[in-house]
């Protein structure tokens, strides 16, 4: 899941730099207030760890394949939300700069879309409310803590898989890369996530129970069963999730009527021109859509850095006329030189020192 | 495992490139990491089909590659971990966007084709880029630019410290898949009766490591405070690789050069 | 006396003591091995000496009495090194770890700078100065490890397992490194022939008691009271028995 820099305009990539940013900033600094330079060597090594233990192969049985750990999840149970972000960053960015997973422009991008739904969302949208709940108290409360551990990482792991999945589609949209419909993409993205949200969760799942049982001290959220937060709790869920589901919606259709097209053909598998009449619509009349739509291609507009996202007809697209392929020849040309005459020169030092 | 020695051999080959000598690495890492950044901001603000006006901006890695002498076999292989994504995204291209844009002879080159290209194009151009920066610049010269572009002390001692514990926590897991291995032929990752206890048991015992850890910082004083050594200034020569590469990306990115140059040979 | 132990007790979960009513002193520039099989309460001595766990009775260190106010002024004096050089040697490169405890206890630049010059050649390890932790070898670490608590000037130096994992030459040049210190050394390890080499005095624990304290050569060549305390006679005394 991680983007690729191609995948984003810098406008975008800006944008998503500047959210990350700031989340960092507000981590850093909740942190320093709880004096928690404790904290500091458990957050390297637990990310060295989450790092390492990304490249394991879990087998998913009746399968022949295999599933990872899901590391946002992992690390917001382990060290609260704040160092799990911070931690998750530490992870990207050496994925970013030693691996090329994912790209340095699109590192923004990629901590928003992986460590912050993880870190989060993941934690105080499910892991906080569910361990503090007291759901199935009946079962004692050691089954109970077991119970709650599987279903706090298993829904956890898949909503921020689905959260990330659906942000790589909007960036993406939002960059202009694509001509895949918005729907289609969505269509294609969401299901798989879903599959591998399952199964990241599970692992998780299964490592957080391992350490419930050795030592449950190291959880968050383990002792404060009977806190008084209960009921303040659910309430804070409840608003959490109606602000979630908002902004998701409100993205969702800015983004889907930024390319009507792609909703269309997500909703009615391409109904082509039949839309309009089934739906007893006129294109016109249907002002909201068209107004979020100008406002979209207006973003999209300023988005592209320059933009002359230019269509084939026009005079702009001077990059695919015969005077610039023969010119981008000549350029290759001189990229085989310079690297030959690198090597030449390259040779003639070893020989002066030989 | 596989991705596991992958990752350590990884880290070792980056370290050895980064420990060599040359113009390039000899640069101050500030200096390298901006004109990265703005090397990488001008190729994606290339018009998707703007293929030729993107094709000069291959000079610079290449000219890079060369005076810092990396082998650039090494950075096409890391292309396979981006290039999936970007190939997804980018295959649909031709089927989608078929508006022709030119015709040689009997070969019609329509729109998709060209904003497939120049999007791969731009996915190795810009992965070449960061691994030219990681390849001729050290971890910890790269943290000094970091602090000094002011990013919280707290994020970047983080990331030394991490990556200080990479490598410990590689071995381990190797280590410890190895182990599993030998007791269990034929499988090929951890069986799900293993799932929990086999990252599990490394958790704990990382989990007292750390203690370990804040433990020797605590003797020796620790109050939150970090130390490193001191980095070089800014040279002239530092500050004049920026603004070439400045002024070249600025120049390649308005006017057209391939097409330039290909006009004079057309007429 | 450099440190004193007065009737120190010590428990996790207040039955089960790890120390039980310990008392011992050494004197400065005594160099004194800490034996005893896994749980005997090494660890728990070498931890409640640097203020990381605090029991009962009264310790003191470097003529300070362990409390709170006297924590920084006792860390400072004490020099500790780790069984896993991984934990101890957490910056990037040698050298600025070296310069992290004196930093941190306020030392100016060039004092710091000074210290780790004249601990570097004293060691023979000039040429590790600006090497990364993570690509020097075991050894190496080991001894880089050993030079980070002589940058700090300690007057007393605590050492965990300084000789495990190590090849014979390495453990031969740290053993070495480690008689040459002046300072007052208190060192807990299974390596009996190391603990020969370098100690001449040896303290016995078991099941949080101290068993015998004395003279190195007497107890480690005790072969009755070693073998009653889950431990046999170091091999270089082995041979020696079995040829009598």
């Amino acid at each position: 899941m991680h983007m690729a820099d191609a995948l984003l305009a810098p406008a975008v990539a800006a944008t998503m730099y500047a959210a990350s940013a700031v989340t960092v900033g507000t981590c850093v600094k909740s942190l320093k207030k709880e004096e928690n330079m404790e904290k500091l060597p458990t957050m390297a090594v637990a990310s060295a760890l989450v790092f390492a233990g990304q490249m394991i192969n879990y087998t998913i049985p009746g399968t022949g394949s295999s599933g990872h750990l899901c590391g946002g999840m992992m690390l917001s149970a382990l060290l609260g939300p704040q160092a799990g972000f911070l931690s998750m960053v530490v992870i990207l960015t050496i994925q970013c700069l030693f691996f090329a997973d994912g790209g340095l422009m699109a590192l923004g991008a990629n901590c928003w879309n992986m460590a912050f739904y993880g870190c989060f969302v993941g934690y105080y949208l499910l892991w906080r409310p569910i361990m503090r709940s007291s759901l199935f108290a009946k079962l004692g409360s050691k089954a109970a803590g077991r119970v709650k551990i599987m279903l706090a990482s298993v829904l956890g792991c898949v909503l921020t898989l689905q959260l990330g999945a659906f942000s790589v589609v909007l960036e993406t949209a939002a960059s202009g890369i694509t001509e895949l419909p918005f729907g289609v993409f969505v269509g294609i993205m969401q299901p798989i996530h879903l599959a591998i949200g399952l199964v990241e969760g599970l692992i998780t799942s299964a490592v957080l129970l391992f350490v419930y049982e050795a030592r449950p001290e190291l959880l968050m959220d383990m002792n404060a069963q009977n806190a008084s937060g209960g009921r303040f709790s659910l309430k804070a869920t409840i608003v959490i999730l109606a602000v979630v589901t908002a902004l998701v919606g409100g993205a969702l259709s800015l983004g889907a009527s930024g390319n009507p097209d792609g909703l269309e053909w997500s909703l009615f598998g391409n109904a082509e021109s039949g839309y309009s009449e089934n739906m007893g619509l006129d294109e016109e009349h249907y002002g909201i859509a068209s107004g979020a739509a100008d406002a979209a291609a207006a973003i999209q507009e300023k988005t592209a850095f320059l933009p002359d996202y230019a269509f084939a007809d026009s005079d702009s697209a001077v990059g695919t006329s015969v005077s610039g392929l023969i010119g981008s020849g000549i350029v290759a040309g001189v990229a085989v030189l310079v690297c030959m005459a690198g090597g030449f020169f390259r040779k003639k030092k070893v020989a002066a020192k030989a | 495992m596989d991705q596991l020695s992958q990752a350590q051999s990884e880290l070792r080959e980056m370290d050895a490139l980064a420990g060599m000598d040359s113009p390039v690495h000899r640069l101050h890492p500030l200096c390298k990491l901006l004109v990265t950044v703005g090397y990488i901001v001008t190729v994606v603000s290339f018009s998707k089909y703007d293929f030729s006006g993107l094709v000069v901006m291959v000079l610079y890695p290449v000219l890079l590659f060369q005076t810092a002498g990396i082998p650039v076999r090494l950075c096409f292989y890391k292309l396979r971990i981006v290039l999936p994504l970007v190939c997804a995204v980018g295959l649909a291209n031709p089927f989608l966007d078929r508006i022709p844009l030119l015709r040689l002879g009997g070969l019609t080159i329509t729109g998709g084709m060209v904003s497939m290209v120049t999007l791969m194009l731009k996915g190795c151009f810009s992965l070449m880029a960061s691994f030219l920066l990681i390849a001729t610049t050290s971890i910890d010269s790269l943290c000094a630019a970091l602090r000094k572009l002011h990013v919280p002390e707290m994020l970047v001692t983080l990331l030394l410290l991490t990556y200080r514990y990479i490598g410990v926590m590689l071995e381990q897991v190797a280590v410890m898949t190895q182990a599993y291995k030998l007791r269990a032929p034929g499988q090929k990752g951890i069986h799900i009766s293993a799932w929990g206890s086999f990252l599990g048991q490394l958790l704990l015992r990382s989990m007292d490591r750390a203690e370990e850890l804040y433990n020797s910082m605590r003797l020796q004083g620790f109050r939150g405070d970090f130390f490193y050594a001191d980095v070089p200034a800014c040279t002239g020569a530092d500050v004049g690789y920026v603004l070439a590469c400045a002024a070249a990306f600025v120049c390649a990115r308005a006017v057209n050069l391939p097409a330039l140059l290909g006009s004079l040979v057309v007429r | 006396m450099m440190i004193e132990f007065e009737k120190v007790s010590f428990s996790y979960d207040g039955e089960r003591p790890i120390l039980d009513q310990v008392s011992f002193s050494i004197g400065k520039g005594e160099s004194v091995g800490l034996i005893g099989a896994n749980g005997a309460g090494k660890s728990t001595i070498l931890k409640l000496l640097l203020g990381l766990l605090s029991g009962q009775g009264s310790i003191t260190v470097a003529g300070r009495k362990m409390c709170r106010e006297n924590l920084a002024e006792i860390r400072q004096k004490t020099g500790f090194v780790l069984q896993d050089s991984d934990n101890q040697m957490f910056m990037p490169t040698v050298y600025e770890d070296m310069i992290f405890g004196p930093r941190n206890y306020g030392l100016s630049k060039e004092e710091t700078e000074r210290r780790v010059d004249t601990v570097l050649a004293r060691l023979g390890l000039t040429e590790l100065k600006h090497r990364y932790n993570h690509k020097i070898s075991g050894g190496e670490k080991r001894m880089a490890a050993i030079a980070t608590i002589l940058a700090m000037e300690p007057e007393i130096i605590l050492m965990d397992e300084p000789s495990t994992a190590l090849d014979p030459v390495n453990r031969r040049t740290v053993i070495n490194t480690i008689c040459a210190l002046p300072q007052t050394k208190l060192i807990a390890s299974h390596d009996l022939d190391m603990i020969l080499d370098t100690c001449q005095r040896v303290i016995l624990l078991s099941h949080g008691k101290i068993v015998a304290d004395g003279d190195a050569q007497t107890i480690l060549r005790d072969k009755a009271l070693l073998e009653a305390n889950r431990m046999e006679l170091p091999f270089c005394l082995q041979g020696m028995a079995r040829s009598r």
